[in-house]
Order: C-alpha cells, then sequence, then structure tokens
C-alpha cells in the first residue's frame, strides 16, 4: 500500500533522516518506535507532504507522492493525526469533526459523524463545547476521530499516547485495533514501546534517523536489543 | 421557504440603502458626506476582519487597497467618462468593479508572499506594500525604464503630491451602503458554507489545517482578494464622491484605524468590525462639534471617574466570583458610583481657581476620547466588544425571552 524507498530529509544542514525505506501492506497496524529526536515525526511529516525529501521516493497505491501537495495527499486517503493533537481548541467538537470531513463533498458526512460519536460517546456529551476545553483524552479521541471522518485508507498517528494516563493509553490503543479491524491501515510512531509493538503486525525501530530493525511487532518485543533499549530490560 | 427568507433579506437590505439615501437628504452636505464616509468604512473594516480576523493573515496596509482603487477609478473616469455617454450610476458601477479588480490583483500580489510569512513577519510586508503604494503616487508621473536607457512607459500623472482632481462626481449614498451590505452578506456566507470553517481553521492551526487537506495557500490568497476587491471597490466610491483625492487620504493612520475597527469590534466578529466602524468614525466627527468650553476640573473629575470605573469593573472581571448575575449588577454599580463620585469631584475640583479658570473647547478633546474610549475597551474587554460573537435573530430571541422572565420574578 504505502513503499518508501531510501528517503533522505534534512531541516537546513541537520541530516534527519537517513535512507529510510519501509513499506506498509494493506489492512496492517505497523509502528514505528524510538526515543525522542530519532526522526519519527519527521518520518509522518513527510509521508503527509508536510515536510519534503531531498532524494528517495514514496509510493502509495502505486502513485509516486514524493511531490504532492499536503492537501492532495489528504484526498488520496493519507490522513494524519498530527503530533500534540492539534485540534482547533477554540471551535467545537463538531466543528472539529466537520473540518474532518472538509475534503469529502458526499452525503455521508452526517452518518459517519453518528458513527464517530458511537465510538467516542464522550465526544457526544460534548458535542458543542469547546474542544479546548476537553481533557487530554478526549482530546486525543477528537484528534483520531476528526482524521477518521476524511475517510483515510491510512491512518497516520503521532504518538497517540502523549501526556495520557495509563488506562486512557490502554483505552485509545484498543480503539487504534478497532479502527484496524474495520479495515483502516494504520502507522502509528510511538515512544511507548511496548503498547506499539504489542498491537503492530510490524514494526521499525528508528534511531538517529536510520532505521536500525525491522520485525513483526511480537518478535521485537522479545528482542534482546529493544528490551534494553526501550523496553527497560 | 429559504428562498422566501433570501427574497426578503435581499429587498430589505436593498431598502434600506435608500432608506438611508432619502434620510440623509434631509441633512446637510456635511452630514450627507459623513453618513457616505461611514458607509465606507463599514465595507473596509468588514473586509479587513475577512483577512485579519477570520483568516488570520495579519495586515495592516489596507488603506493601500483602497487607494488603489480609488486612483484607478479616478483616472479612469477623469479619461473616459466624457467620451462613454454611459448614465452615472451604471459608469460608477462599472468603476467599482474595475476598483475592485485592480485592487485584488494588488491583493494577489501580497497574498502570494503571506505564504511564507506570518504574523509580525506579513504585518511588515503589508505595512510597507501600503508604503510603496503612496510613494508610486506622490512620484507619479515618472518614467519606468532600465536605468534610465530602456524606456518602456510613462507611468500615468496621478496628482503627485497634490490632488488628483477634476473627477467627475457621481454621488450614490445608497451604492456607498449596498456595498456595505453586500460585503457583509459576503463574508456572513462565506462564513455559512464547508470553506468558512476553513478559512476559520487556518486561523487556528495551518498545520493541523493542512492535516485535514485544507489547501492553506489557497485559501489564504483568496481571503486577501476577496478582502482587497471589496476595498477597492470602496475607494472607487470615495473618488466619485469625493472629486479629489490625496495621497495623505490613504496614509498609515487610515489602515491603522480600520485595523483599530476590527480588533476593537472583536477579531473575526463581522457584526463587531461593521459596529465598531460606524462607532469609531461618527465618535471623532461628533466630538468635533461640541464647542462647550471644559473646565480643567471637570476635565479631571472625568479621568478620575473613569479610571476609578475600570479598576472596579476589572476588579469584578478577575476577583469576584459570585453568579453570573451578581457580577453584571456589580458593573452596573460600579460604573454608577464612578458617575457620581465624578459629578462630585466636578464641584470640588472646579472650586479650585487655577483648574475651573483653564478651559478647553470641547472638539479639541476629540482625540483624547477617543484613545481613552480605545483603551479602555482593550482593558476590560481585550477580545473585542463582540469577540467572535454575531449578531443573529435566535439570539436577540434569546435576550429578549430572558428580560419578561426575570420580571416575572420581581413582581
Amino acid at each position: 500500500m504505502l513503499r518508501v524507498e531510501s528517503i533522505n530529509v534534512y531541516y537546513g544542514a541537520i541530516h534527519a533522516l537517513m535512507d529510510v525505506s519501509l513499506e506498509v501492506g494493506q489492512g496492517e497496524i505497523v509502528s514505528i518506535i524510538g526515543s525522542n529526536g530519532a526522526g519519527k515525526s519527521t518520518l509522518l511529516r513527510t509521508l503527509s507532504g508536510l515536510k519534503r525529501a531531498r532524494t528517495g521516493s514514496i509510493q502509495f497505491m502505486d502513485q509516486d507522492i514524493s511531490e504532492t501537495q499536503a492537501c492532495d495527499i489528504v484526498s488520496m486517503g493519507i490522513v494524519q493525526s498530527p503530533e500534540g493533537r492539534r485540534i482547533f481548541t477554540n471551535m467545537s467538537v463538531s466543528e472539529n469533526l466537520q473540518l474532518g470531513a472538509y475534503i469529502r463533498r458526499d452525503a455521508g458526512v452526517g452518518k459517519d459523524m453518528e458513527e464517530v460519536m458511537q465510538r467516542f460517546p464522550r465526544l457526544k456529551e460534548r458535542i458543542k463545547q469547546n474542544a479546548g476545553t476537553l481533557s487530554g483524552g478526549e482530546q486525543q479521541m477528537l484528534a483520531i476521530g476528526r482524521a477518521l471522518m476524511c475517510r483515510p485508507k491510512l491512518l497516520l498517528l503521532d504518538e497517540p499516547s502523549l501526556g495520557l494516563a495509563p488506562n486512557l493509553v490502554t483505552e485509545i490503543f484498543k480503539i487504534i485495533l478497532d479502527i484496524n479491524a474495520e479495515g483502516v491501515t494504520v502507522l502509528v510512531v510511538e515512544q511507548n514501546a511496548n503498547r506499539a509493538l504489542d498491537i503492530a503486525h510490524r514494526a521499525y525501530v528508528l534511531e538517529t534517523g536510520r532505521i536500525v530493525l525491522s520485525d513483526t511487532g511480537k518478535a521485537l518485543l522479545t528482542n534482546p536489543k529493544v528490551k534494553e533499549a526501550y523496553l527497560g530490560g | 421557504m429559504n428562498w422566501g427568507v433570501r427574497a426578503v433579506s435581499i429587498v430589505a437590505a436593498v431598502g434600506f440603502c435608500f432608506l438611508i439615501q432619502t434620510v440623509s437628504l434631509g441633512f446637510g452636505a456635511d452630514i450627507q458626506r459623513l453618513i457616505a464616509l461611514a458607509g465606507l468604512y463599514v465595507t473596509l473594516a468588514v473586509s479587513l476582519n475577512l483577512i485579519n480576523g477570520i483568516t488570520g493573515q495579519f495586515s495592516i496596509g489596507h488603506a493601500a487597497f483602497y487607494m488603489i482603487g480609488a486612483y484607478t477609478t479616478g483616472y479612469l473616469s477623469i479619461q473616459f467618462l466624457k467620451n462613454s455617454g454611459m448614465p452615472g450610476p451604471v459608469w460608477l458601477l462599472l468603476m467599482m468593479l474595475a476598483g475592485a479588480i485592480m485592487a485584488s490583483l494588488a491583493g494577489l500580489v501580497v497574498g502570494l508572499p503571506s505564504l511564507r510569512l506570518k504574523g509580525d513577519y506579513l504585518a511588515i510586508v503589508t505595512l510597507g506594500f501600503g508604503e510603496i503604494v503612496r510613494i508610486i503616487v506622490v512620484n507619479s508621473p515618472f518614467d519606468v525604464s532600465f536605468f534610465g536607457v530602456f524606456k518602456f512607459f510613462t507611468f500615468p500623472n496621478l496628482g503627485g503630491a497634490y490632488a488628483l482632481d477634476k473627477i467627475p462626481a457621481i454621488r450614490e449614498l445608497w451604492l456607498i451602503w449596498l456595498l456595505a451590505v453586500v460585503c457583509i452578506a459576503v463574508c456572513r456566507n462565506l462564513l455559512k458554507t464547508a470553506h468558512g470553517l476553513a478559512f476559520l481553521s487556518v486561523r487556528e492551526d495551518e498545520v493541523a489545517s493542512l492535516a485535514m487537506g485544507v489547501n492553506v495557500t489557497r485559501i489564504k490568497v483568496t481571503a486577501f482578494m476577496i478582502g482587497s476587491a471589496f476595498a477597492g471597490a470602496a475607494g472607487a466610491l470615495l473618488a466619485h464622491y469625493e472629486t479629489s483625492i490625496l495621497p495623505s487620504t490613504f496614509a498609515m493612520d487610515v489602515s491603522f484605524i480600520i485595523l483599530t475597527m476590527v480588533v476593537l469590534g472583536g477579531t473575526g466578529s463581522i457584526t463587531g468590525s461593521a459596529l465598531a466602524a460606524i462607532t469609531l468614525f461618527a465618535l471623532p466627527e461628533v466630538l468635533r462639534r461640541n464647542k462647550e468650553p471644559v473646565t480643567g476640573g471637570t476635565f479631571l473629575a472625568i479621568v478620575i471617574g473613569v479610571i476609578a470605573a475600570v479598576v472596579l469593573i476589572r476588579w469584578f472581571q478577575n476577583e469576584y466570583h459570585g453568579s453570573k448575575n451578581k457580577k453584571t449588577a456589580g458593573y452596573f454599580a460600579s460604573v454608577a458610583a464612578s458617575a457620581i463620585v465624578a459629578f462630585g469631584l466636578t464641584f470640588a475640583l472646579n472650586a479650585i481657581p487655577a483648574l475651573h479658570d483653564k478651559a478647553f473647547e470641547g472638539s479639541k478633546l476629540r482625540m483624547v476620547i477617543f484613545a481613552g474610549s480605545l483603551i479602555i475597551v482593550m482593558l476590560i474587554r481585550p477580545e473585542g466588544v463582540f469577540a467572535h460573537h454575531e449578531f443573529s435573530w435566535t439570539w436577540l430571541k434569546k435576550v429578549l425571552r430572558i428580560k419578561p422572565k426575570s420580571e416575572a420574578l420581581a413582581t
């Protein structure tokens, strides 16, 4: 579905991603784990067109998207829930969800809104409220719900567990599994390696801009190197 | 039903414009001119609100678009109106279109760099653009050449630093106000569409908007083009109303006044911008007519009263934690108490000969009062009078329904 071939991304002189290649198959959950500054968010930003790769190619559904504009990438079906949630805090919950469906012109938007409400009952209670007044967990749910309103083929999640209490993290990851079970391919970037590897079909380990390991999620969970570096021994 | 409402609104809007025209005919020429200028300022403030308030692109060069519209159409009218043989209002409509097109092309030129610039940086660019336009006019006519070697063309004479005068007078007050109404309608309807949310989302968070598939570039440029088109059309109306325009009519302070209207009314609120435009335009004009002398004692008493009111209101806002009704009562009490204190102080202070003998003419204080009222509003309501709220019939119904209820409780 998504094939990234040896992309190199720079911030000025800083070489943020070095020859990164990865693949995401239809219907998979793929996790990318790595510590702070490893280049995880840069990778997602590059995939969604917010940042350009200097060399290398990105192919989505057999189409090259490495030069495509961010707004066109969204209409192709790659939707990102950006790092730090980035919901529109001065707008109501329902306006946030409507903006999620911005690119869609079909009649199914209302029905999808209902589905998001069913998935996140707490958003339904707060539908008229300003999104900035939601708790961290609710905001994360809104960010995911908003991304779902685009009807993504591939959902990119940037640190969905960031700043959430452990029980909420469990809830969020359960939701990711549910979404995947309904046919959405998910690429998730996480620092919380344990959880991310647990739900992933396959996973990559990113270290200072390079992919150093890739395997199935289960295998990486037991990999001694990963255990030592990311899972706390 | 929906179309019925629309038809009624359109008829009401046109009727409103003719009503203003009819009413203003009862006044002298000077008041008529003020009513015309007020209408133009409504257009300017509401159109800047689209760029500044709704899309969040900090522009402080709005007078430049106004100027482009005025000078383009003034020049065209001087050159071509006589030979065209067109009736005045039709020609004026045509000129509004011409002014709008020229200004929106200029908006495109400024909008394009805005793709890369944000906040203060964009503000500086728009400020510079305003000055560039003004200086080009001041220096006209001049030859456009390549280091004086190849002469491309001569930039037409726009009167230089003096006025571009003898513009044929076409004074259609109803058209001025119709433009204001159309500007309000366009902005309001734009916000009601799916694109409207996109304009707001660009203001809120560009990255998140991009992630939702909003073409941020296009939204920004659209906002600049629509906003400046309305300013250009307003410029066309101004040129034909005044018949003589000066570069200094469009100096930086005009841009700042328009910006002040937007901020004071509530950034993003169309209602706020329109009402603030009328108020801020009318305030100095009304005060200008006040010939009554104000003694130093009275002035000092009023200043003390205002400061007391602001301090008390701020206290009720921040330190008092009662119910909403009690808070509102507190605000009224603060104003009433300060007014009583000021009234008392008037007598006390005027008893001092030094303060009593020093008197100003009321009109001379108008800019002091203007500046003072801006500071007061920003102190007690920094988000602007209307914040991001809009006038709506449901809101009016709500307000009207609460009133009888509280009356019923009182009896």
